[in-house]
C-alpha cells in the first residue's frame, strides 16, 4: 500500500513539473511570436517613414534612389534575407540624416523626429525579441521537454541576426 | 508623451521606511508617471499605513535580513504573497514594474504570481559566482516571465549576463536635473572645501581613505576644509584624529534635498572615495547636474558614470595617497576644475527624468504589445480556466 502511494506521489510530483515545464514554454512560444510581430510592425513603419523621407525635400534625387529601393527591398526580403535588406535601409538612413542639417520645414522635421523615435523603439524591440528566441532555444534544449515532446509542433525560434550597432 | 494613460504596477522590494538608491528610483519615477497622466500604485514592504504617499501600498512589515554583504530590509513569507496576490488582482494593471526581482522580497513573489506584461529593473552590481550557481535554477523560471530587463548600469548588465545568463537594456537612473541646476552657491560651504555626502560609518563609502588622504593635502592647501553630510555618529571617527586635523571636520548631520544641492554647488571639490558596492552612483549625477568638480574613486559604476575620467576626476581605489595627489591638483587649478565641471553638468542632463522615464515608458509599451493587462498565473491554470468555462 505504501509503496503504491509513493508512486502516486512521484507520479503526481513528474505530472506537476511537466505542466510547469509546458507553461512555462508555451509562455515563451508566445513571447517569441508576439515580440516578432511587434518588431516587424516597427520595422515595417521605419520603411513606409524611409519612403516618405525620399519623397520629401530632405534627400537629393540620388539618395532619394537610393532610399527607395532599400526600403522596398526591406519591405519584400524573406525572413533569411530580411536582416542584411534593414541593415541596408539603416545604413542608407544614416547616410542622409548625416546630411540632414538642411531640414527645414515642420514636415520635415516632424519625418525626422518620428525617425529617431521609431529608432529608438526599434532597439528595445530587437533586444526583447532577440533575447526571447535565445530563451526558448536554451528551454528547448532541456532533457524533460525533448523526452515528452512538450514543444509540439512548435517550430523552434530562428534568431534573427541583427548587428545590433547598424541599427 | 502618452496617447493613453496606462495602470502601471510597481514593485520595491525594499522597505519604504528606510532612505536607499531603489527606493528613491521608484518614488521619483512614480511621481513623475503620476504627472504625465498615468495611474500608478507603489506596492513596497513598510512597517506603518501612515506617512505614505498616496501612491505606496504596505505590503507588509519588512524584515531586517543579511543579505549580499549588507542588512537589507525585505519582505517574503506566505502572508506577503497573498497581499501581492490581491494587489495585483485589484490593481487591474497593464504593466508591472518589478525592481530587483532577483532578490527575495516582493518583486520576485510579484514575478512569481503575475501573467502579462512586466519588466524587471536590476540595480545590484556584484561579482559573487558562487551563490549564482546555487540559485540559478530558481530564479530563472521566474525572471524569464519578464517580458524586458533594464540594467540601470554597465556593471548591473555584467552581472546579470553572468549570474543569470541573460542581457539587458541600460536605462540609467533618473535624477531630476533642474532641481539641482537651480542650486545656488553658500558661502559658509564654498572655498577650498571638500565636501562629501553619504553614511559616513559604513566602510564601503570610504572616509577612511579620505581621512588618511588628508595630512597631505593639508601639507599643500593649508586653509582646506572637509565637509561632511550624513546620518551617523562623528564622535567615533574625530577621536581618531589628531587635534590639528580634527578642526578641519564638519559634521553637517542629515541635509534637505535643496540643502544638497546648495551644499553641492558650494564645496570645492565633491568626493566620493566609494571602496565599493556601488551600482550606479546616483549621487554623483547629482553633483554633477548641481556644478560640482567631482573626485570619484574608480570602481566600476564611478568610472563608467564619469565616463572614464571626462566629467569628473578619479583616483585609484582606497589608494589615500593618489587621492591626496588628485584633491591637491585640483584645488590648485581652479580653471580646469569649472572646465570639468562645466562638461559634466552638460552631460548630467542625460540623467534627467525627462529622459529617462520615457525611455522607460518606451520599454513598457514594448512591453505591453500584444498583451492584454496583467493577471495572476493562479487564475490561467488550465483546469481552472475549465471549471469556469463549466460554469458558464
Amino acid at each position: 500500500m505504501n509503496d503504491f502511494l509513493f508512486v502516486f506521489f512521484l507520479l503526481s510530483i513528474l505530472a506537476w513539473y511537466l505542466s510547469f515545464l509546458a507553461t512555462r514554454l508555451n509562455r515563451l512560444h508566445h513571447r517569441v511570436e508576439t515580440s516578432w510581430a511587434n518588431l516587424d510592425g516597427l520595422l515595417q513603419r521605419r520603411a513606409a517613414v524611409a519612403i516618405e523621407i525620399a519623397r520629401s525635400e530632405i534627400s537629393d534625387p540620388a539618395a532619394s534612389l537610393l532610399l527607395t529601393f532599400a526600403a522596398h527591398q526591406a519591405r519584400d526580403a524573406n525572413m533569411r534575407d530580411r536582416s542584411q535588406a534593414e541593415s541596408g535601409l539603416t545604413g542608407a538612413l544614416g547616410i542622409l540624416l548625416e546630411n540632414s542639417a538642411s531640414a527645414q520645414s515642420p514636415m520635415e522635421l516632424e519625418l525626422i523626429h518620428e525617425l529617431e523615435d521609431l529608432t529608438a523603439k526599434i532597439k528595445v524591440a530587437i533586444a526583447m525579441h532577440v533575447e526571447s528566441v535565445t530563451r526558448t532555444q536554451m528551454v528547448r534544449k532541456k532533457v524533460m521537454i525533448r523526452l515528452f515532446r512538450l514543444a509540439g509542433s512548435a517550430p523552434l525560434p530562428v534568431t534573427y541576426e541583427f548587428e545590433g550597432d547598424v541599427i | 508623451m502618452p496617447l493613453s494613460k496606462k495602470r502601471i504596477g510597481i514593485v520595491c522590494p525594499y522597505g519604504w521606511d528606510t532612505p536607499g538608491g531603489v527606493k528613491s528610483h521608484v518614488n521619483d519615477l512614480a511621481e513623475y508617471l503620476i504627472a504625465q497622466g498615468h495611474m500608478v500604485s507603489v506596492l513596497a514592504p513598510s512597517a506603518s499605513d501612515e506617512n505614505l504617499p498616496s501612491f505606496v501600498t504596505s505590503a507588509g512589515r519588512p524584515i531586517s535580513i543579511a543579505y549580499n554583504g549588507a542588512v537589507a530590509r525585505l519582505l517574503f513569507g506566505p502572508v506577503a504573497f497573498s497581499r501581492v496576490k490581491s494587489w495585483i488582482s485589484e490593481g487591474n494593471f497593464d504593466v508591472l514594474h518589478l525592481h530587483e526581482p532577483a532578490i527575495p522580497s516582493i518583486s520576485l513573489l510579484a514575478c512569481w504570481a503575475a501573467e502579462g506584461p512586466m519588466v524587471g529593473t536590476f540595480h545590484a552590481a556584484s561579482s559573487r559566482k558562487k551563490i549564482a550557481f546555487a540559485i540559478t535554477p530558481f530564479i530563472e523560471p521566474v525572471i524569464e516571465k519578464l517580458n524586458a530587463r533594464i540594467a540601470v548600469s554597465e556593471a548591473a548588465r555584467e552581472t546579470l549576463r553572468i549570474h543569470l545568463d541573460t542581457d539587458a537594456m541600460v536605462v540609467p537612473n533618473g535624477i531630476y536635473a533642474d532641481r539641482f541646476a537651480d542650486a545656488t552657491s553658500d558661502p559658509r560651504w564654498s572655498g577650498n572645501t571638500i565636501g562629501f555626502i553619504g553614511r559616513f560609518e559604513e566602510y564601503r563609502k570610504g572616509l577612511s581613505v579620505l581621512i588618511e588622504a588628508l595630512p597631505q593635502i593639508v601639507n599643500q592647501i593649508p586653509d582646506v576644509r572637509v565637509l561632511i553630510a550624513g546620518p551617523g555618529e562623528p564622535e567615533t571617527f574625530l577621536e581618531k584624529l589628531e587635534p590639528h586635523l580634527r578642526n578641519r571636520f564638519t559634521f553637517l548631520g542629515t541635509i534637505s534635498e535643496s540643502e544638497k544641492a546648495n551644499f553641492m554647488a558650494s564645496v570645492g571639490i565633491y568626493v566620493a572615495p566609494n571602496t565599493g558596492g556601488e551600482s550606479f552612483g546616483i549621487i554623483l549625477a547629482e553633483a554633477l547636474a548641481a556644478g560640482a568638480s567631482v573626485l570619484a574613486s574608480d570602481i566600476p559604476a564611478f568610472d563608467s558614470l564619469l565616463g572614464g575620467g571626462e566629467y569628473g576626476t578619479l583616483f585609484q581605489s582606497e589608494n589615500p595617497k593618489d587621492l591626496a595627489v588628485k584633491a591637491i591638483s585640483l584645488l590648485q587649478d581652479p580653471v580646469r576644475r569649472s572646465a570639468v565641471a562645466k562638461k559634466g553638468h552638460d552631460y548630467a542632463q542625460s540623467f534627467d527624468w525627462d529622459v529617462v522615464a520615457e525611455r522607460i515608458y518606451d520599454v513598457y509599451e514594448m512591453a505591453m504589445v500584444g498583451g492584454s493587462g496583467v493577471t495572476l498565473s493562479s487564475d490561467n491554470r488550465a483546469w481552472i480556466r475549465l471549471l469556469g468555462r463549466n460554469n458558464e
